[in-house]
């Protein structure tokens, strides 16, 4: 196998699952709970914002915490446990050498109508459970 | 011979003219016979980004707007079939790569970025080059740019914004002295809660923490470059603004990442190449995905305008919840002297 067919099997979708993967590693592995950092809107306002939790949702997931990361945030837990899905679903695909599926332009935009949907349903969880 | 893909630019061995598929990519490629009394008309594209990759420095722009670089070197021999005529001077008319029949239409003027072109042109020359002209001429720049060779783009943002990292995280350091001094002196007249927190700040601008800052640099500003350009691709999408796919995206977002080698200037450095950085996104995003600075701005704010309808929202909550608890003392203080 060429240099050139050996760089276009790293494209885009293996560079987005090694983010995830790192992002497994860091939530297992590093103390990123124990950076000093405050959402603004919850330090201003007191309220959480629609992020709020997901690194927490994240880090519990990846201690196999499932209730303590729906706690922290859903949608967190959701994008933690798809992400990782992706990775390793990736890493599978380039073991047998399948191709990356083609995902229609209709459904993907669909996909993140049901995004944003999502973001703002976790947001007004939040508020309801921990404002 | 030696063939290049016209999609992917990779090259291959072949022993005939015709169609024929890319090794590397799969695209069917159509090779013409310089031999040939008349040219064939090519077999129409597989997909847009086939039609709109032209071979590198082959050809001028339209409508007589100069190229990226006049002083381009020609193409390296090994991309020349043997047999064919040399490639033509890179000052020269636009026409085909070698062995090529130029894809119907024309490719609107796109050329690669002299960064793309580094092992030709040389390293830090072409680093520099790119630089002035995302930084100078960005909508001329993003408008004739291949999308193609993302991956230049994105060395380009994360070498860049590495070192605007770097700097900025090397100067909070210098400067962290002072700061902690300062902070020392709020947090010793606020609660234990909070002076923890300013306590803990503190604590980021220690030589251990910008040590990390200055290792983790590049794959943070990889991460970036790649979040950054998911999340305003699928907005575009939402606005029916993706006509190149993720590669348009990905061009835009990592050239105008290099802004960010901007955090070199000491104190407004962050701030400039934060404004900069956005205005030459929108209009980059514009040009590499042909939808114009409207959608453009309105996928890079997206997200800033979602927060601040999050944050109104909140707000408005939080001004009710007051209001509510306001009530609920007026009526504790009516029913108070009436309990007592």
């Amino acid at each position: 196998m060429t240099a050139a067919a050996t760089a276009r099997r790293f494209g885009h979708p293996e560079v987005f699952a090694a983010i995830a993967a790192l992002s497994f590693l860091a939530a297992r592995f590093l103390p990123v709970l124990s950076l000093p950092y405050t959402c603004p809107a919850r330090g201003l306002l007191g309220i959480p914002c629609a992020t709020c939790g997901m690194t927490h949702a994240f880090v519990a997931l990846a201690h196999g915490d499932l209730g303590a990361a729906l706690t922290a945030s859903p949608l967190g837990a959701a994008l933690a446990a798809g992400a990782w899905a992706y990775a390793l679903a990736d890493l599978g695909r380039l073991a047998l050498g399948r191709p990356f599926p083609a995902l229609p332009a209709g459904r993907l935009r669909a996909a993140t109508a049901l995004g944003v949907v999502a973001l703002l349903a976790n947001w007004a969880w939040l508020l309801a459970h921990q404002a | 011979m030696i063939a290049r893909c016209a999609r992917c630019q990779g090259t291959f061995t072949t022993d005939r003219f015709g169609a024929q598929s890319c090794p590397h990519c799969g695209t069917t490629l159509h090779l013409a016979d310089p031999g040939a009394p008349a040219a064939a008309p090519p077999p129409p594209p597989p997909a847009p980004e086939t039609a709109a990759a032209p071979g590198p420095w082959s050809a001028p722009p339209p409508s007589g707007a100069p190229p990226f670089g006049a002083s381009s070197p020609p193409l390296p021999p090994a991309a020349a079939p043997p047999g064919l005529p040399p490639p033509p001077p890179p000052a020269g008319a636009w026409g085909p790569p070698p062995g090529w029949t130029p894809p119907p239409p024309p490719p609107p003027g796109e050329l690669a970025a002299p960064f793309a072109e580094r092992a030709t042109r040389g390293f830090f020359p072409s680093l520099v080059e790119t630089a002035k002209l995302v930084f100078t001429r960005p909508t001329d720049f993003f408008r004739r740019v291949r999308v193609d060779q993302s991956g230049s783009a994105v060395l380009f943002g994360v070498l860049l914004a590495s070192v605007g990292t770097m700097a900025g995280a090397l100067y909070g350091w210098l400067g962290g002295a002072a700061s902690l001094a300062a902070m020392e002196e709020m947090a010793a007249g606020l609660p234990d809660t909070q002076a923890q927190v300013f306590r803990g700040l503190g604590g980021l601008m220690g030589g251990a923490f910008t040590f990390g800052q200055v290792i983790m640099a590049p794959l943070m500003a990889l991460i970036g470059i790649y979040l950054s350009a998911a999340l305003l691709h699928l907005v575009l999408m939402l606005l029916h603004a993706t006509p190149r796919r993720f590669d348009g995206t990905l061009t835009a977002v990592g050239y105008s990442y290099g802004l960010f080698a901007l955090g070199v200037v000491p104190v407004c450095g962050s701030l400039v190449a934060l404004v900069w950085y956005l205005a030459v996104l929108i209009m980059g995003l514009g040009e590499t995905q042909r939808c114009g600075p409207g959608k453009a701005a309105l996928a890079v704010f997206a997200p800033v305008i979602l927060a601040c309808l999050c944050c109104c929202g909140a707000i408005g909550l939080g001004a009710s919840g007051f209001v509510q608890a306001m009530k609920q003392a007026a009526d504790a203080a009516k029913s108070g002297p009436t309990n007592l």
